[in-house]
């Protein structure tokens, strides 16, 4: 009965979102497109914490590496959309293989403090490397072609992409989700919660985390990209480490325990900001108080401790 | 529990349906024009937006004080970029489909304005730069909706080759912020000092420390210990104070340079620094205060020192005529129509503190020279360095001519 429900509600969030351009002022398109992109970012990141339990603090390195490739080939190529999204991923991959064979091997906070420093490493490189990512000005200027598969869509129109982002992020959580289900998916949880005993079943827990870690790499470096044709720039700000805590707070304030949980956390980050910036700029302060509440009192984020009070609940 | 009669509720609905076309009605006619202005309201440079919020509300207050623009008032709504490109683009959209203001204005930031304006076309409101100055806004990235009021580095840097070409100096090497900015000042510069001077030597070793860097006594002791002779300085803001404090302890004024600041007699950052600015160094400015002997000016220099206490800063100017500049368009095209706003900007010529001002109809550049001046003693009343041998160009000589923008609309 109850999974009746739940995936009642699914379906109809999913309708909801399909008609939003039609029953929401024009600009909450453009807050809607970025709790897609954000959400699915923080649904990659959530692959290697909530369910590993490794907390990266450099994801933005890959969801980075995303855009400037699509930016670069965008501006360089004119390459359509969905084949600068496929590098895209590829490149968030091949780059979380670099880092996580390095970093996988060590735990927690020595894991954490690893993920951060090569994450400000490939900012840096973003930041000085002139000639190539045109430093701290970033890949600007470049115009939006074909979407690809020879559908014809104006990708310039922002309800246009925002149907786009929208059908991507449903496809690329579909099959994360099936990630997180499968035979493969209930390894990490176990190696979650206890690594040793994976171990001494016969599993190699590097080569399983370095697997992860890399699945979430590509899965961010497809959020990445999506935020190209979004923002319209690629910076090296968003490699920034402060861009790495983003998904660390979606998650925690959506709930780290449930698949849909950083979806939620995204929704709520985004909306947050932009309601609280256009009456205060101090908008971190905000979200420090909301975040240490969260921590104090929902420890499982708002949809975890919902769901658990509801599927508790006779 | 009260009890709600019928006939109660049939007065109460007609009453309410009253007001409430009244109160359309009433907000037909008043409705005000939104301008929407995106400036850097934070950070180490959060005086720039400041000022220029300045120069915008003076003129609106003087406009509204007038009987307003097509009957109707103006209103401001203003967002701050940060200093960053997504940011600003984030808030364009939000000032054109939220607050849903009828054009747009700002932008103090190079590397701001070339990611915000090939977005423009898309918003379809016209937006008048007032600040930042990269030519490839109004050349490779020009587009039917982008304009500028102020000078563009390759206007200053024109300027600023002509000062150095009459000077001793023979090496120049560059101090300058690292993004577009920075870098775009000492390739200008470079280029024009060539063509004036070509057995100058344009130095290898140069300095672009990060934007917001709070350390520059490296860059400033590299420069003194190369064998340069004149040095372009880019550095603005916070940056510039910083330098400047940093460089006086280092004795770096003392040595025998030619030293050019590129933006240095921006007031906000000449009242900062108040008699720690150097005597006898370049400084330039897109607008000041004291160059401009005619009404309008005396005029806005006069009721702006009375709002606020302080003259103007070419920031403040620019955003001030801006306001102004859009007045004459709309008054002009009889509406407030975007497409058709950006019509008449093309190619509109209208009267500012700095004189007649022109959008040159084939970048959508305004055709105005950069100030530069030496740094004489302070100021009795004003608290800031005085300029000497004050130097204006002519604006057509100093800008590139439009093929060599590459705009193409």
């Amino acid at each position: 009965m109850k999974s009746a429900i739940l995936l009642g509600a699914l379906v109809l969030t999913v309708i909801l979102l399909i008609a939003l351009p039609w029953v929401v002022p024009y600009f909450y398109i453009f807050i809607g497109t970025e709790i897609l992109i954000m959400g699915l970012f923080a649904a990659s990141f959530n692959l290697v914490f909530g369910y590993t339990g490794m907390l990266s603090f450099g994801h933005a390195a890959f969801f980075g590496i995303g855009t400037y490739a699509t930016a670069m080939l965008l501006l360089h190529l004119q390459w359509p959309l969905l084949a600068c999204l496929l590098v895209s991923m590829g490149m968030g991959a091949l780059l979380a293989l670099v880092i996580g064979f390095l970093s996988v091997r060590l735990n927690e906070v020595y894991f954490a403090m690893l993920t951060l420093a090569f994450g400000m490493m490939v900012f840096s490189i973003a930041h000085m490397w002139r000639s190539v990512t045109n430093g701290s000005d970033g890949i600007a200027g470049f115009t939006l072609g074909a979407f690809g598969l020879g559908i014809d869509l104006t990708l310039g129109n922002p309800a246009v992409y925002y149907h786009v982002v929208l059908a991507i992020v449903i496809v690329a959580s579909l099959v994360l989700y099936l990630i997180c289900r499968s035979s493969f998916g209930l390894i990490l949880q176990a190696i979650r919660q206890n690594a040793e005993r994976v171990s001494f079943c016969g599993l190699n827990i590097r080569l399983y985390r370095l697997a992860a870690f890399t699945i979430s790499g590509a899965f961010a470096g497809l959020a990445g990209g999506m935020m190209a044709p979004f923002l319209r720039v690629a910076s090296p700000e968003m490699m920034h480490w402060s861009t790495s805590a983003e998904p660390v707070l979606m998650s925690i304030l959506g709930g780290t325990g449930y698949f849909l949980g950083p979806y939620v956390g995204s929704a709520l980050f985004v909306l947050l900001e932009t309601w609280i910036t256009s009456v205060t700029q101090a908008w971190m302060l905000f979200l420090g108080i909301v975040l240490a509440l969260m921590v104090m009192f929902f420890r499982r984020g708002i949809l975890g401790t919902f769901l658990d009070w509801w599927l508790d609940k006779k | 529990m009260t009890k709600l009669k019928p006939g109660k509720l049939v007065t109460s609905l007609a009453a309410a349906t009253l007001l409430s076309t009244g109160a359309i009605q009433v907000s037909a006619d008043e409705h005000p024009i939104k301008l929407g202005a995106i400036y850097i309201l934070s950070g180490s440079a959060a005086t720039y937006g400041q000022f220029a919020q300045r120069g915008i509300d003076l003129a609106i207050s003087e406009i509204n004080g007038n009987g307003g623009v097509l009957g109707r008032d103006l209103e401001l709504a203003i967002e701050d970029s940060q200093g960053k490109a997504a940011v600003a683009i984030q808030a364009a959209r939000k000032l054109v489909y939220e607050d849903e203001v009828d054009v747009l204005m700002g932008l103090d930031s190079s590397g701001v304005a070339q990611g915000l304006v090939p977005t423009i076309p898309e918003l379809q409101k016209p937006l008048i730069i007032t600040h930042a100055a990269t030519p490839d806004v109004t050349g490779n990235l020009c587009n039917a909706f982008t304009f500028r009021i102020s000078t563009n580095v390759a206007q200053n840097m024109n300027a600023a080759a002509q000062i150095a070409a009459e000077s001793d100096a023979n090496r120049w090497t560059t101090i300058g912020p690292d993004y577009a900015f920075g870098h775009q000042s000492w390739e200008f510069f470079g280029n024009a000092l060539k063509d004036l001077k070509p057995d100058v030597e344009l130095m290898e070793d140069t300095a672009f420390p990060r934007f917001g860097a709070e350390d520059f006594t490296p860059f400033i002791n590299g420069v003194m210990d190369s064998d340069a002779e004149g040095v372009l300085i880019s550095l603005w803001g916070g940056d510039l104070v910083n330098f400047v404090r940093q460089a006086t302890n280092l004795g770096f004024f003392e040595k025998d340079l030619e030293l050019m600041f590129t933006v240095g007699a921006a007031t906000e950052v000449l009242t900062a620094l108040e008699d720690r600015m150097p005597e006898g160094v370049w400084l330039a400015t897109r607008y000041w205060y004291d160059a401009y002997d005619n009404e309008i000016n005396k005029n806005f220099v006069k009721a702006y020192i009375d709002a606020y206490g302080n003259p103007p800063s070419y920031n403040a100017e620019g955003a001030y005529a801006a306001v102004y500049a859009y007045k004459k368009a709309m008054e002009t095209t009889g509406n407030t129509d975007g497409p058709a706003l950006a019509k008449t900007l093309k190619g509109m010529s209208f009267d500012a503190p700095n004189g007649k001002v022109t959008f040159r109809a084939g970048d959508h550049q305004a055709m105005v020279s950069p100030n530069w001046g030496r740094s004489g003693p302070m100021h009795p009343e004003h608290g800031i360095r005085t300029l000497e041998d004050l130097r204006i160009f002519d604006a057509e000589k100093v800008s590139r001519t439009v093929a060599e923008t590459g705009c193409t609309f």
